[in-house]
């Protein structure tokens, strides 16, 4: 079991008032013809439409207008061109949703190397801006723009993603405390098997294709680790009070903790766990079911019994 | 004088960062009061919410957003302003503030506080905006000056003027920001003086300060490093002319530990002497 870093900014974005900086990326291409609505007297909406236009406009590419266009609308200052006082706004706002999606993928970052990494979210943000107040989820969509994406890896980047995004939602999830065994012993025998166990209400359990775990692992040891080869895995995040925990987990346990989430009873939860096991040998069944209950309260994934 | 909203004058605060929250809750320095980022709390139900619930037992609070959008042709964001208020009742904060600009149009955000022309058609739309947000929040609401690095051709007016226009037809009050007139006076060219000389000091119910970034042809408000001596001199002038009021300093880039954050914060008795 991992435990995350008890950072208190993971998660969070500070979107202060600050106008946040960082360097331009290299621009390609020619300046474009200034559209139509750019020209001449512009109300309130029209105007608000052309400078959003033009923030917007990935920075790679030249702005949407030219300096006289530019220059109609916003006036040049005594050091600065018209087009260059609206390219602090497109600087501020790139650097802004980058630095909200480093916060969220530092793993990613890692993986993919800072340059492709940037990239990567001048994409990203072209592709997804924001539509909502907060800055919580404008990296939600990471995990499915990685498998589209042309990356070394594309479906390890996107199962690193879907993981680290795993760590965001556990964060904003509803607090829980966790069951141990003590709340266990109070269970009367008799009430047993209609026992039903509340999951942690910020569990999130993924299936993977790579091992994306033991690299976000090794990564926060400080160890180098390659990008691995494919392999199946399944993660349990979710966190109890403030600490955020990663969890590898057997196929049982998922068996178990998905009918339970689902409403099931103990006794069936356990029922459907033993079926998974039919092709072990009868000796290690029993054995088995206990360990994955056991383990499943011991890593605290259970917030309540429902009697 | 009092401000004419009879809000508290709480003394001298700090922007509320992640990164000083352990200190916070495991130290409980003597602060007056904190300014929490209202979108940090939206959207949530972890653990950012936790630790504001505590912080919110212990000392004063204060909301200050990004996101209002006060400013945009596109409708206000009715959700927005609700959880805004749950926010505010919850943190049992003493009052809400957000910026006098645009943050996007046509549902997208650019989460940047986008600069407002100042006409006659903009005054009329944002009055009747700032009318309403007051009405659903059941209190004033605090617009703060932007710093700003463009201005509109079409201009009919400075932004003291609006600003001030605005404060009197919508009835709201005014976060002052000492940092921002400094930095918009450099980029525009304009004595700093002369907006302070135009606010309407009776609805100016908190200060702000901040470090800036000056890059030789413009300066921009990345809230890093201390707070220069020509702002602390634009503080103290503003602190005379107004009722008394709290300040705030916000500190957002490379932000150093509580201690030298707080410590910064209170070089502020020097200008505005015992009234804090």
């Amino acid at each position: 079991m991992n435990r995350e870093p008890t950072a208190d900014a993971l998660g969070v974005h500070e979107r202060a008032s600050a106008t946040p900086e960082r360097p331009d990326p290299k621009r390609q291409g020619t300046l474009g013809r200034a559209p139509a609505w750019a020209e001449g007297k512009l109300g309130l909406r029209a105007q608000q439409e052309w400078f959003a236009a033009i923030v917007s406009t990935p920075q790679a590419e030249p702005a949407p207008v030219d300096e006289r266009s530019a220059s109609r609308l916003i006036t040049p200052s005594a050091t600065l061109s018209s087009l260059e006082r609206i390219d602090i706004y497109r600087r501020g706002y790139h650097a802004r949703l980058i630095e909200c999606l480093v916060d969220d993928y530092p793993v990613l970052e890692h993986a993919l190397g800072e340059e492709a990494f940037e990239a990567l979210c001048r994409r990203y943000i072209a592709r997804h801006p924001s539509t909502g107040p907060s800055l919580n989820y404008f990296g939600q969509y990471m995990a499915d723009f990685c498998r589209s994406e042309p990356l070394p890896e594309p479906g390890f980047a996107a199962d690193l993603a879907a993981l680290e995004w795993a760590i965001v939602l556990s964060i904003h999830a509803p607090t829980a405390n966790a069951i141990g065994f003590e709340d266990l012993g109070r269970v009367p025998s008799e009430r047993w098997p209609g026992a039903r166990f509340r999951v942690n209400p910020s569990l999130r359990i993924l299936q993977l294709g790579y091992p994306a775990n033991a690299y976000l692992q090794a990564y926060r040891e400080g160890k180098r680790a390659a990008l691995p080869a494919a392999r199946a895995t399944r993660v349990a995040v979710y966190r109890t009070g403030r600490s955020v925990w990663r969890l590898e987990l057997e196929p049982t346990m998922v068996t178990l903790i998905q009918s339970l989430a689902n409403g099931a009873t103990l006794e069936a939860g356990l029922a459907e766990v033993q079926a998974s096991l039919a092709h072990e040998p009868e000796s290690e069944i029993a054995k088995k079911i206990a360990h994955c209950f056991q383990h499943s309260v011991s890593s605290g994934l259970f917030s309540a019994i429902l009697l | 004088m009092a401000n004419r909203f009879q809000l508290p004058n709480l003394g001298i605060g700090l922007g509320l960062r992640t990164k000083h929250y352990s200190t916070i809750l495991e130290q409980k320095p003597a602060v007056d009061w904190f300014e929490i980022l209202s979108e940090n709390y939206l959207r949530t139900e972890g653990r950012p919410l936790d630790f504001l619930d505590q912080i919110a037992d212990s000392y004063p609070v204060v909301m200050h957003g990004v996101s209002l959008s006060i400013g945009s042709s596109d409708p206000l964001d009715r959700q927005y302003l609700s959880e805004l208020r749950a926010l505010r009742d919850r943190a049992k904060a003493r009052w809400v503030s957000d910026h006098l600009c645009w943050t996007g149009v046509a549902g997208k955000n650019t989460h940047d506080l986008l600069p407002m022309p100042y006409t006659e058609e903009a005054l009329a739309h944002v009055v009747g905006r700032v009318r309403a947000v007051q009405d659903f929040l059941g209190a004033p609401l605090a617009l703060e000056n932007p710093s700003s690095y463009a201005e509109f051709a079409g201009d009919s007016m400075r932004e003291w003027e609006f600003l001030g226009r605005l404060a009197e037809e919508a009835d709201c009050a005014l976060l002052l920001d000492v940092n921002n007139v400094y930095v918009s006076s450099k980029n525009h060219g304009f004595d700093p003086l002369s907006y302070l000389n135009a606010m309407p000091f009776d609805r100016v119910v908190q200060f702000h300060v901040a470090g800036h970034t000056d890059h030789g042809t413009h300066i921009i408000d990345s809230h890093i490093g201390p707070v220069i001596d020509s702002v602390w001199q634009l503080l103290a002038v503003a602190h005379r002319r107004s009722a008394g009021v709290p300040v705030l300093l916000e500190w957002d880039a490379e932000i150093p530990s509580f201690e030298e954050t707080h410590a910064e914060a209170l070089r502020a008795r020097e200008f505005i002497g015992a009234a804090a």
